[in-house]
């Protein structure tokens, strides 16, 4: 029983070649029905984001092997002529486990420990599942891989951290600001940064967002959105500049659109109490000297990414501690999939002792009463489950490597003269 | 006249217990706020549990020679100073659930029990002892007083070590692990009103205690004038910044200069002049 992972990720291939790969919901099912279906494989799944494109495959024939899991995966998106079997990369067996581990504990994403992928896992499993192209073996893979998420979540510091500029500005306010519930945020521009800062202010409490734009039905929708409705016109903005404890701006312009001269009278109404700048334009819609100011923080994009570069150093400094994780479910699962290999064996070994205990009751059937049979019955039962408990115990025992399984199996197979085993079991 | 830690041996091994752990503490806080170390989060509040209750027992048993009475020697004082910094910080740790600051506290709190240790070795007797309500509520008071100031001064320069920080981007370990600038601004108001309120205590208690007992006291005396000047500064510091929007990093300077400079006076005056303001004992 082998497992087998093809796949294009942002490590092998470039982004065109990722979207050209790429499964939607509906291809996925598609594809994996189709996989097992046509006797190809046992078991198959796909995972499919935007950043790869991976299958996790149980062959059901010899045939089906990386090369041809690469041409199939290509032929099905009738991407020949820019897909290409060296964009994708292998993993069998161990590896396979290993690779979806890493994938699922986020140390294999593009941006290292974020939070997304586990989900995207999960989704792909739920498909597979919904589909019934999920068995016994990528169950087990699936749920093992959840189980190393969880375990990296809550025992290492992996996800911790802003890794995004405008979560990096919410980080950065809540240093400098206990409770952003109680303070007052202006955010200058409607646009697509603008929003996703105050979408993460919004997140961690801050109610009191006022949202102003040169487009003021723009600054309408988003304050809508947010549930703050609250907006101020583009023009007179200004004039209440002393009224906000963070001002973050996004706007697309060339020159600065505030000064230090505004910003100093601002201060001087506000009492000299501490504000934010976050000047997330480019270029800058903040002239820097305004940083210069009393009591005032302004940070730019370069700035915070000072935030993010510090974050991203700290959660690769945990990734011994996930690797050990990984690799203490990585001796767990390879343990179970030995057990799958020694199971036909235990299953032909107790088949055999029940057969012989038939065969001798039988010879009693008419010599006895039904009651001293069923004692009999009850008897046999007992010894052989007490003989058959050491050699059962023995093939489950772990085992240093999977190449010593053989010689343990054809040890009991030849004491105990099992005929040779069914393949479809192993 | 005879060493009285040498003379009992429980008080001699209580004492230099002491100051081990609060250095076992601190480093245990240490480990925890610089390494993240779970064992040291772990023991950490224990230990500093254990090293209060010790230095506490030290103190009983210390007095208990002079009949529990508080005695004015620079090894009780610094052992107090200790002993009440420690617990104005257990106090902070369990009400405001953070022990970002603890290392930074019960570090100096270990250098002042480290501090007393050693002066211990050196005393002769136990200093010159106190009776009455009134003399024992002014030096408690005091002490409690001057561990305000060490409060007030140490947040102070986590602030401003914060706010430099975050200013020059920074962004490293201690912009990780300490509070954010809001809170630490409102430990430092919490160690100011303490402090103001202690030291009210203090002036009014020795008032009282003065007229009590007739005797006179040097006016120019430096621990006096000091007293006075703190209060005066930390009762501004309380009442002008709600008014008029003190800048508190000017304030957070100043606390800091209070700190080091009342520190210095209280070892140096301890070490030198061990009278009573002046008054002999």
């Amino acid at each position: 029983m082998n497992i087998i992972s093809v796949g294009v990720n942002h490590k092998t291939a470039p982004i065109e070649i990722r979207e050209r790969i790429a499964l939607s919901e509906v291809q996925n099912k598609e594809f994996v029905t189709d996989l097992v279906s046509s006797g190809l494989a046992s078991e198959a799944m796909v995972v499919s984001t935007c950043n790869r494109t991976e299958l996790y495959v149980v062959p059901a024939m010899s045939e089906v092997n990386c090369d041809y899991l690469k041409e199939y995966l290509i032929a099905y998106k009738d991407a020949r002529n820019t897909v290409r079997p060296e964009h994708f990369f292998n993993r069998f067996y161990c590896g396979t486990a290993r690779h979806l581990f890493e994938v699922s504990s986020a140390i294999d994403s593009l941006v290292l420990g974020e939070g997304q992928i586990l989900g995207q896992v999960k989704d792909a499993y739920r498909i597979a599942a919904e589909v019934g192209t999920a068995g016994i073996l990528l169950t087990r893979l699936c749920h093992t891989a959840f189980s190393v998420a969880k375990k990296v979540k809550t025992r290492t510091k992996l996800m911790e951290g802003a890794v995004s500029v405008s979560y990096a500005a919410v980080e950065l306010a809540q240093k400098i600001f206990s409770n952003l519930s109680m303070k007052k945020v202006l955010l200058v521009g409607a646009g697509e940064t603008g929003e996703l800062a105050a979408k993460h202010m919004y997140a961690k409490n801050a109610r009191n967002i006022v949202i102003t734009n040169r487009t003021l039905s723009k600054a309408e929708a988003l304050a809508e959105e947010l549930g703050t409705n609250r907006v101020l016109p583009y023009e007179s903005y200004k004039e209440h500049l002393h009224e906000f404890d963070i001002i973050i701006t996004a706007v697309s312009t060339k020159e600065y659109i505030l000064n230090e001269a505004e910003m100093q009278q601002s201060m001087m109404r506000r009492r000299l109490k501490p504000v934010i700048m976050l000047d997330l334009g480019l270029p800058r819609n903040i002239d820097p000297e305004v940083g210069k100011l009393q009591n005032m923080f302004l940070k730019d994009i370069d700035a915070l990414k000072h935030i993010i570069d510090k974050n991203l150093e700290r959660r690769r400094a945990e990734l011994p501690k996930v690797k050990e994780i990984i690799d203490e479910e990585l001796v767990g699962f390879g343990q179970w999939i030995n057990t799958l290999k020694v199971r036909p064996t235990i299953v032909d070994l107790q088949s055999k002792f029940i057969e012989i205990k038939e065969k001798e009751l039988e010879r009693y059937r008419h010599k006895v009463s039904e009651e001293e049979l069923r004692r009999m019955e009850h008897l046999t039962d007992r010894i052989l489950k007490k003989i058959l408990h050491h050699p059962i115990k023995m093939l489950k025992a772990p085992v240093d490597t999977a190449d010593n399984i053989p010689s343990k199996v054809n040890l009991v197979r030849n004491i105990f003269d099992l005929e040779e085993p069914n393949q479809s079991l192993q | 006249m005879a060493n009285i830690f040498l003379e009992n041996s429980l008080l001699f091994t209580l004492t230099q217990l002491v100051p081990l752990l609060y250095i076992a503490t601190s480093a245990l806080y240490g480990l925890h706020f610089f390494r993240e170390l779970p064992l040291a989060g772990k023991l950490k509040q224990p230990a500093l549990i254990l090293t209060i209750v010790s230095h506490i027992a030290d103190i009983g048993l210390l007095t208990s020679i002079e009949g529990y009475r508080l005695s004015y020697s620079a090894y009780n004082l610094m052992s107090m100073v200790a002993l009440t910094l420690t617990i104005t910080y257990m106090f902070i740790e369990l009400t405001t659930k953070s022990d970002k600051t603890g290392f930074f506290v019960i570090a100096f709190a270990a250098g002042s029990a480290l501090l007393s240790s050693i002066l211990s070795a050196k005393t002769i007797d136990a200093g010159p002892a106190f009776s009455g309500l009134g003399i024992g509520v002014h030096l408690i008071a005091a002490i409690f007083g001057f561990s305000s100031i060490a409060i007030a001064g140490l947040y102070s320069g986590l602030y401003l070590i914060l706010f430099r920080q975050i200013r020059l981007n920074r962004f490293g370990l201690l912009f990780q692990r300490l509070p954010n600038l809001e809170v630490l601004e409102l430990l430092i108001m919490h160690a100011v009103a303490f402090g103001f309120f202690f030291l009210s205590i203090t002036i009014g208690a020795g008032i009282v205690e003065q007229q009590a007992s007739q005797e006179s006291i040097r006016l120019l005396d430096p621990k006096l004038i000091s007293i006075v000047v703190i209060w005066l500064l930390y009762g501004i510091s309380l009442f002008v910044k709600p008014l008029v929007g003190w800048d508190i990093k000017h304030m957070a300077v100043l606390l800091i200069a209070t700190f080091v400079l009342v520190t210095a006076l209280l070892f140096i005056m301890s070490l030198f002049t061990p009278s009573f303001h002046g008054v002999s004992i």
